[in-house]
């Protein structure tokens, strides 16, 4: 898993990942260092976003899937893992009045 | 059309060996026998349509019975007992070897180099900002509270 | 009676003003596809490459997304991404919306 997460430390404002199986919890760091709860909402959700197709495809018409609030989660599928990064969201404008 | 199991196309024939025995019986008997024999057959010469009937029904009925009282109770040592489990689970582990190893529901496979896919610039904060806009004036359609800025929210009234 | 049909003068003015949100939304050249649903799954109203059968993943998304955050008051955007555009899906107290954007 060395050469698996290495990649993920070196994503710029990271704040934790996650490298999931069906198995469970391959990897885990930072912020989501052993969480299991996000790793099992992530599951379900790539799972759910998996059904999602547009009319003339047959594949789902995404490669990656963000979940952006105050800081962002990152997710994709590879080779049957479910890899998650959580990011900052550094973008977001502060609240105007 | 993709849904949840579309991947999953099982095959609706039945397979003929489906409910064939796992271990052949020692003495074949016929099928457990059942109550068609306290049908009396001999019905009136004078029956109606309404009796026909009622003796179709109970024909039908009769036949979907199996009368437990007349089935001879099989009795069984208990080595002879322990013996046949044993032949059970040993033919139902050689079966389960030879049958394809099938997953949950496989995940599909959305990239080959995660890691850029990962640290690709995120959604603009425009979008973002566009959906959330959007959605509140959708809920404020459902709810009849019209948001929008252009009108005033005081009016006044010609008062003569 | 008379309360009756402003009830249903009342139904159908809130039909057509989220019809004609959605008109709107179409408008914009990026967007291809948008679509209201309810917590359940059912359509409220779609236009583009968003259609009925959409509802129930968008809904679900939407409700999952909810459960990532410890704040119940946040709502998170949940955003399908690929080169050719993005799918953003939004809850709004009742309603969740999906708008599917194609890349500029």
């Amino acid at each position: 898993t060395a050469a698996l997460t290495a990649g993920l430390e070196r994503i710029p404002d990271q704040l934790g990942y996650l490298v999931i199986s069906e198995d469970g919890v391959l990897a885990s760091a930072g912020e989501l260092e052993n969480d299991e709860h996000t790793a099992g909402v992530m599951m379900e959700m790539v799972r759910t976003a998996s059904r999602f197709r547009l009319p003339g495809s047959t594949d789902p018409p995404f490669k990656r899937m963000s979940i952006l609030e105050d800081f962002v989660y990152t997710v994709t599928v590879s080779g049957q893992k479910v890899f998650v990064v959580k990011r900052q969201n550094n973008q977001q404008e502060p609240i105007s009045v | 059309m993709g849904c949840c199991y579309s991947s999953e196309n099982e095959t609706t024939e039945q397979d003929p060996d489906e409910r064939k025995p796992l271990i052949p019986h020692p003495n074949p008997v016929s099928k457990p026998p059942n109550g068609t024999d306290w049908i009396t057959t001999n019905v009136p010469s004078a029956r109606t349509d309404e009796q026909a009937l009622l003796t179709s029904i109970l024909h039908k009925t009769a036949q979907n019975i199996i009368d437990v009282s007349a089935a001879d109770s099989v009795m069984m040592e208990q080595h002879e007992y322990m013996d046949k489990a044993r032949q059970y689970s040993t033919k139902l582990a050689v079966l389960s070897n030879s049958l394809p190893q099938k997953k949950a529901l496989a995940l599909p496979s959305l990239t080959s180099q995660p890691h850029q896919v990962l640290a690709s610039d995120l959604v603009p904060y425009s979008d973002v900002q566009q959906v959330s806009k959007i959605a509140a004036y959708a809920y404020s359609a459902i709810s009849q509270i019209k948001v929008d800025a252009k009108e005033e929210l005081v009016v006044q009234f010609a008062i003569p | 009676q008379n309360l009756n049909s402003s009830r249903y003068l009342r139904l159908l003015i809130m039909e057509s003003t989220l019809e004609q949100h959605l008109d709107d939304t179409m408008k914009n050249p990026a967007v291809v596809g948008v679509l209201c649903t309810d917590q359940q799954g059912h359509n409220l109203g779609c236009r583009g490459s968003l259609s009925d059968e959409h509802g129930g993943v968008v809904s679900v998304l939407a409700k999952q997304a909810a459960a990532l955050t410890r704040d119940p008051t946040d709502t998170p955007t949940v955003c399908l991404e690929s080169e050719s555009g993005n799918i953003l899906v939004r809850s709004h107290g009742t309603i969740t919306v999906a708008v599917h954007k194609i890349a500029s």
